[in-house]
């Protein structure tokens, strides 16, 4: 039996910064800040069916949560949700909230929040080292200068200059309008292709091109989409085989939103035709597997899923994220819920 | 000899041409081309000695030729052919060549400015982001099966500011690419760079100041007696605790025992560097330090920019060799009133 009449928040995952602890923590006046004693999903959700988290009103998750509870859906929704501990809302400390199925949160009653706009700079610069890592060809005197070859026992590959090449984005939220400004400082065209068109203002005047037009006369394509499975159009594997016949030979592909928006083994193989010179990749369909044909090729940049992996960016996003639990909790409103749960009833 | 043959100027090429045959062959209309692309500094000298060049009106040199003949200093200047009056080099930067020498010799020296500014900003803006971001540490982590190893939090450009050491036109690229990250932009220069130069509203700042107050710090000045180890200990002394450095510039502007020691201490809390001191040899200090991302001076390393940057070495040759004058002759020798036609007449 709880002592406290105050609504529970439970936390999934770790919060980082202090500042951002403190705000955390100040949410102590309006309610009871618990957490799982779990690390994995069969564990939490017998933890949840044994009344341990009745009362929970709020919960902040983390990316890297899901090793405790494992992908928001199915049970663990249920369990959570109305008919369970009595979950509301959800606030996921990410723009990329494809952990969570909406259509089961919806179910359960749950609303989603993300994090958005505070992750645009941070990852629009990975973007953009990436895109410059992989039209410099990069990473072999990287390697060769490490290893003691100087630029390598063969002279490497120059690479070629982003001035006066198309950039093609594809998805043009907030990091794929922070993109445009930042390639264009380097000489670069930007076409862009949306779920809808944007305004002139919006878009900074970036043309407007189909996703078939796109794919055609982009020099660079970089992928800033959603990873979408149940909304509208499925973004899973936008990037396959008949996409990379449509593109032009010698294309470079950037991809910083997930992995899975790419079909990974039918890249491998464009790699190594040559259709595609180089890639610069944050995100991978099975991270933190990496598909052994990126890992063996020396003309591609990699890295590890940390575009918004800074000191500035990570704060600001657990600062927002706790933003919307304290919004729920005061108002019954959270400051940014997802677009899929936008009829949904408060 | 008829009387209407001329007998054509002899150009020489010192190293290869990668990209542009086209260019260089159509020289062949109005100059004899000749090679060196091997051989010692010792042989080169002793042939200069033998006469073999002689009546090699211009040299057309590259970076890497240094390799073969050594840099262009008193010793080899003095033992060049009378006949020489002009050498085009292709770089931006010619430290290799002392300019000096050849100026009092009456030989006017060309570089490759402009050609390089886009390319090289765009090597600085990867090393600035890659040097806040500690690239080094995940990118090898991931590649050895390891994925984001022991990376930590890092750091993004948003709302630092940038010291931009050298406003020349590579400064000036960097400048303007560095608006859109957030960067806020100063400069130390020789003097002050026109409002019409300084189209992002860098504000300019004194050495001291631009050590004193920059997050980032990229260096952008040629190599020259007064830069030589301009970056040393008393210089490190004066930054922020938790600066970024980078250069693209020259190696030995830096004094590379000193950053090693401001690596290891956390005063420099990374660094990018396409250049090196001792290159092709690295600092092993710096090797060890997983808090700097190096390159093996590739800074122009692109197809579309060796063609520049060959191109108007021809250019320079052709201007030479037609109006008696370099297209991009260097500050050292402009003023220099020389170069005859091809029929000797003085221009």
């Amino acid at each position: 039996m709880s002592s406290s009449s105050k609504p529970k928040v439970l936390l999934l995952g770790e919060i980082d910064h202090q500042p951002s602890k403190d705000a955390f923590n100040s949410l102590s006046s309006i309610a009871e800040l618990i957490t799982p004693k779990s690390t994995n999903r069969e564990d939490f959700i017998k933890e949840c069916k044994s009344g341990a988290f009745d009362g929970v009103k709020a919960a902040y998750r983390t990316f890297n949560s899901v090793s405790i509870t494992g992908k928001f859906e199915g049970e663990v929704c249920e369990v959570l949700g109305k008919k369970g501990a009595g979950l509301k809302y959800l606030a996921h400390n990410g723009a990329g909230y494809d952990q969570c199925n909406t259509t089961d949160c919806t179910a359960a009653g749950i609303r989603i929040s993300n994090v958005p706009t505070a992750v645009d700079a941070a990852t629009a610069d990975t973007a953009i080292y990436l895109m410059l890592g992989a039209l410099r060809n990069f990473n072999c005197p990287l390697m060769n200068l490490r290893n003691g070859d100087w630029r390598g026992k063969q002279p490497p590959p120059p690479g070629h200059d982003p001035e006066g090449k198309v950039l093609g984005i594809l998805g043009m939220g907030g990091i794929g309008r922070d993109l445009k400004k930042k390639a264009e400082a380097f000489g670069m065209k930007v076409v862009y292709h949306n779920r809808n068109k944007l305004s002139e203002e919006m878009s900074g005047g970036a043309k407007y091109v189909s996703f078939e037009e796109l794919l055609k006369t982009s020099d660079v394509i970089s992928l800033n989409v959603p990873l979408n499975l149940t909304y509208q159009k499925s973004t899973h594997h936008m990037i396959s085989t008949p996409q990379f016949d449509l593109m032009k030979e010698s294309v470079v592909i950037v991809n910083t939103a997930r992995g899975a928006v790419i079909d990974e083994a039918a890249l491998v193989k464009a790699l190594d035709t040559g259709k595609v010179y180089s890639c610069g990749l944050d995100v991978y369909e099975e991270e933190p597997k990496v598909h052994p044909g990126l890992v063996d090729n020396p003309h591609v940049t990699l890295l590890p899923h940390m575009g918004t992996w800074t000191v500035e960016t990570q704060t600001e996003m657990e600062l927002w994220n706790i933003a919307n639990i304290r919004s729920a909790l005061e108002t019954g409103k959270l400051k940014s819920p997802v677009p899929e749960q936008k009829d949904m009833d408060y | 000899m008829l009387p209407d043959e001329v007998v054509k100027p002899i150009v020489l090429l010192l190293g290869e041409v990668v990209l542009a045959h086209n260019e260089w062959n159509s020289l062949s209309k109005i100059a004899e081309l000749r090679q060196v692309n091997h051989g010692t500094r010792e042989q080169f000298l002793n042939d200069c000695r033998a006469g073999v060049y002689d009546g090699v009106l211009a040299i057309s040199r590259t970076y890497d030729s240094t390799q073969i003949t050594g840099r262009f200093d008193q010793e080899l200047v003095d033992a060049l052919p009378s006949s020489l009056k002009f050498v085009s080099h292709n770089g931006a930067g010619y430290d290799s060549i002392d300019a000096h020498a050849c100026a009092a010799r009456g030989i006017s020296v060309s570089n490759t400015p402009g050609a390089v500014n886009a390319c090289s900003a765009d090597t600085a803006m990867f090393l600035i982001l890659g040097a806040l971001r500690r690239i080094h540490i995940p990118y090898t982590a991931l590649r050895a099966g390891k994925w984001r190893g022991h990376m930590g939090l890092t750091h993004e450009p948003e709302g630092k500011t940038l010291g931009i050491l050298g406003m020349g036109g590579i400064g000036t690229a960097v400048a303007r690419r560095a608006q859109p990250f957030g960067l806020h932009v100063q400069y130390h220069n020789r003097s002050c760079v026109p409002e019409q130069m300084n189209l992002t509203g860098a504000k300019y700042v004194s050495f001291e100041e631009l050590l004193r107050t920059s997050d980032v710090i990229s260096v952008h000045l040629p190599l020259n007696a007064s830069t030589r180890g301009l970056i040393s200990y008393r210089e490190f002394a004066m930054m922020k605790t938790g600066v970024v450095l980078v250069n693209t510039a020259r190696g030995p502007i830096v004094n590379e025992d000193a950053l090693v020691q401001a690596l290891e201490e956390g005063k420099v809390w990374g660094a990018g560097l396409d250049v090196h001191e001792w290159e092709p040899e690295i600092h092993p200090g710096l090797i060890a330090n997983e808090h700097c991302v190096l390159l093996p001076h590739v800074g122009t390393a692109t197809v579309e920019t060796q063609t520049k940057m060959e191109v108007l070495v021809v250019e320079n040759v052709r201007s030479a060799l037609e109006r008696g004058c370099l297209l991009t002759p260097v500050l050292e020798t402009r003023k220099m009133v020389n170069g005859f036609g091809p029929l000797g007449e003085i221009c």
